[in-house]
């Protein structure tokens, strides 16, 4: 009995949380299939929220870009299972809040003064945190304003975090390091952009110029001289989230109007503009108590190339699926079938694709469509769930244009969907024909 | 007549220039034009010019943040992260001459001995500051530990200041980071915590040993 209690105990502790992580998921696996002899009829529903509570976890814990990285993966429902996509929805409303002296360290190094200097009033606690930042309420000249200050030495980390998540994300998409490569450079470049606050600034107020003429949505005003590349100073609009919004039981006619405004706003980028706001993520809009959308951060614009831009949209809007010979060059130019592809590779991928992009752009074939129908919803993740299986589509395909593209599309097609919108799709048309 | 201010800058510059201090007190006094009764008048020695520099920047800090309005609003935990920040923004200002203070008196593992005459300051400082903290509740009292608290954060003034000479970030932004990391850690061991919980709980079972012969287990 004595041998009993001076066995090791001690565990290695692991700082680094990564690591942490991956063992954590491997613990899951073990857990899962030990219970599986005992239960063969198992799912994999318990293991996937196992691994995707895990992962959330230490995401939580980095904060910052693997903060933004977990939102990201939450918009991919088409990928994920879902189980990820839950766990990884809560990511934007946690992270401990920057201390008030350093609040005060980062005006006075922008501006030279302390907050309550410069405005009337500061909230020196924020009011809630945005991925790579806080948001505080301040006032000046009777009008009521929200500070965004950004949490210092998030650039830097941004590509350290990266390659932490590498590995993560070879192991829930499935793919090579160096294919993935070009995708986590895509990555990189956006997220860098996200911190430049000055950035983001200048696209706000040419973004919200561009699209004034859009009906039922509002921007707030931005001040660039209350801002810097650390701090954002904005007009504070009122109004609710979307989940607020929807507890309030609103009528299917306003659920209508403000899912209008989101198709057209984003229909309106794609198209006319070329370039999009490329995070919708419920936490950028709100809901005004004059039943108009307000869009709240400019900080991710994807901008897309015409070499992008018009095969993509000439295979969703135009009837190039007619013709097979145009279709596979469509997707050659867009790195979906590869030089090296054989015969029967190219027959395998372009059924395949095609299928896939039928699927998404069934929301452009009609004029109206009804974005509550759980069988679009269903078919989509259903295909999504299918295709993660095939062994063809472990292999990276697609140029990287791709990833925020559909982000973007996947992202307002769930927003739609949870507010169960039926919305005219023709108001905003992809400039591309066929022939 | 010299002044302690001119001495000051005068060897401020030299070591500057030259980095490393005169060869002796004599050759700096004629630089200077000054007699060595001068420069006696004033300072002991060159470390004591230099100590006295440390002293002056850290008085400073500690009036200046005293003086701001949100000072009496601020924990103890946020007195101590405004302290650590005006204080690089203050050193800022003189970094050349920071790095080779420190950097000429580093000896391995030992705190230079330049910063002899901030310590007591700065413990002084930090003492008050925990009092607060202790008085208000904030912090947790611990027999024999709350006592030490300011010897933890005099670890982390010298290890905030090493990594502040050696970061060569942009605005030395990874400082800031460094400062609220390291101070919020700290002040989270000083607040009551699940530990005080668990050894409060393993004396409260020490205590009552027979505790299952009570239960009559």
């Amino acid at each position: 009995m004595k041998a009993q209690e001076s066995m090791p105990t001690t565990k290695v502790e692991r700082s680094a949380k990564f690591v942490k992580t991956g063992i954590q998921i491997g613990g899951n696996y073990i857990k899962h299939y030990s219970k599986k002899i005992f239960n063969p009829a198992l799912s994999r529903d318990e293991l996937n929220e196992d691994n995707a509570s895990d992962i959330y976890n230490s995401l939580s814990e980095l904060k910052g870009s693997a903060l933004k990285i977990a939102q990201m993966l939450s918009m991919d429902k088409n990928i994920l299972p879902r189980a990820y996509v839950d766990k990884f929805t809560q990511s934007q409303y946690n992270a401990p809040p920057l201390s008030g002296p350093l609040i005060v360290r980062t005006f006075s190094k922008s501006f030279g003064k302390s907050p309550e200097k410069i405005f009337d009033k500061f909230n020196i606690k924020s009011t809630h945190a945005a991925s790579i930042g806080q948001v505080h309420e301040a006032e000046l000249n009777g009008k009521k304003l929200a500070v965004k200050i950004q949490y210092p030495g998030v650039g830097d980390s941004i590509s350290s975090d990266l390659k932490l998540v590498k590995p993560f994300a070879f192991r829930l998409l499935g793919m090579s390091e160096k294919e993935l490569n070009i995708y986590i450079k895509e990555v990189e470049e956006r997220l860098l952009e996200e911190t430049d606050y000055e950035l983001e600034v200048r696209r706000s107020i040419e973004f919200s110029i561009a699209c004034k003429q859009l009906e039922n949505v509002v921007f707030p005003g931005y001040y660039p001289e209350l801002s810097s590349n650390r701090i954002i100073t904005m007009d504070w609009l009122e109004g609710q989230h979307l989940k607020e919004f929807l507890n309030t039981n609103p009528s299917q006619e306003l659920k209508n109007k403000i899912g209008q405004a989101l198709w057209d706003f984003y229909n309106f980028q794609q198209h006319e503009l070329r370039a999009v706001h490329a995070d919708p993520h419920p936490g950028n809009f709100l809901i005004t108590k004059d039943e108009k959308l307000g869009v709240i951060d400019f900080g991710c614009i994807k901008e897309m190339p015409d070499d992008f831009y018009t095969p993509f949209f000439s295979l969703t809007s135009t009837d190039l699926f007619e013709d097979k010979a145009a279709t596979i060059k469509a997707f050659r130019e867009l790195e979906m079938i590869l030089p090296n592809d054989t015969e029967a590779q190219i027959e395998f991928y372009y059924t395949a694709y095609k299928e896939m992009i039928s699927l998404f752009a069934k929301p452009y074939t009609k004029a109206t469509f009804d974005f509550s129908e759980p069988k679009f919803f269903e078919d989509l993740y259903g295909y999504g769930e299918k295709v993660a299986k095939m062994p063809e589509f472990k292999q990276a395909r697609g140029v990287k244009h791709f990833i925020y593209i559909n982000r973007t599309n996947f992202g307002l097609y769930n927003i739609l969907h949870e507010l169960k919108a039926t919305v005219n799709t023709d108001t905003y048309k992809p400039h591309v024909k066929f022939g | 007549m010299a002044t302690a201010a001119q001495i000051q800058k005068g060897y401020i510059d030299y070591v500057l220039t030259h980095d490393e201090k005169p060869k002796s007190v004599y050759s700096f006094a004629k630089k200077l034009k000054i007699s060595e009764a001068d420069f006696y008048a004033f300072y002991a020695s060159f470390e004591s010019i230099e100590k006295n520099i440390w002293f002056e920047l850290t008085v400073e800090t500690i009036e200046e943040i005293q003086k701001q309005e949100l000072w009496a609003q601020y924990s103890a935990r946020e007195k101590m992260l405004s302290f650590f920040y005006s204080y690089v923004e203050l050193l800022k200002s003189h970094r050349s001459f920071i790095v080779y203070s420190l950097k000429s008196h580093q000896k391995r593992l030992s705190r230079p001995e330049v910063l002899a005459s901030v310590k007591p300051i700065f413990e002084n400082f930090a003492e008050q500051i925990i009092n607060d903290g202790l008085e208000s509740g904030e912090l947790a009292e611990r027999k024999f530990f709350s006592k030490r608290y300011k010897d933890a954060l005099w670890v982390q003034y010298g290890f905030i200041l090493n990594f502040w000479i050696n970061d060569n970030s942009n605005g030395f932004e990874k400082t800031d980071e460094a400062i609220e990391k390291g101070i919020q850690v700290t002040f989270d061991l000083f607040q009551r915590s699940p530990i005080d919980n668990l050894f409060e709980y393993g004396k409260f079972l020490a205590q009552n040993g027979n505790l299952k012969a009570k239960m009559g287990l």
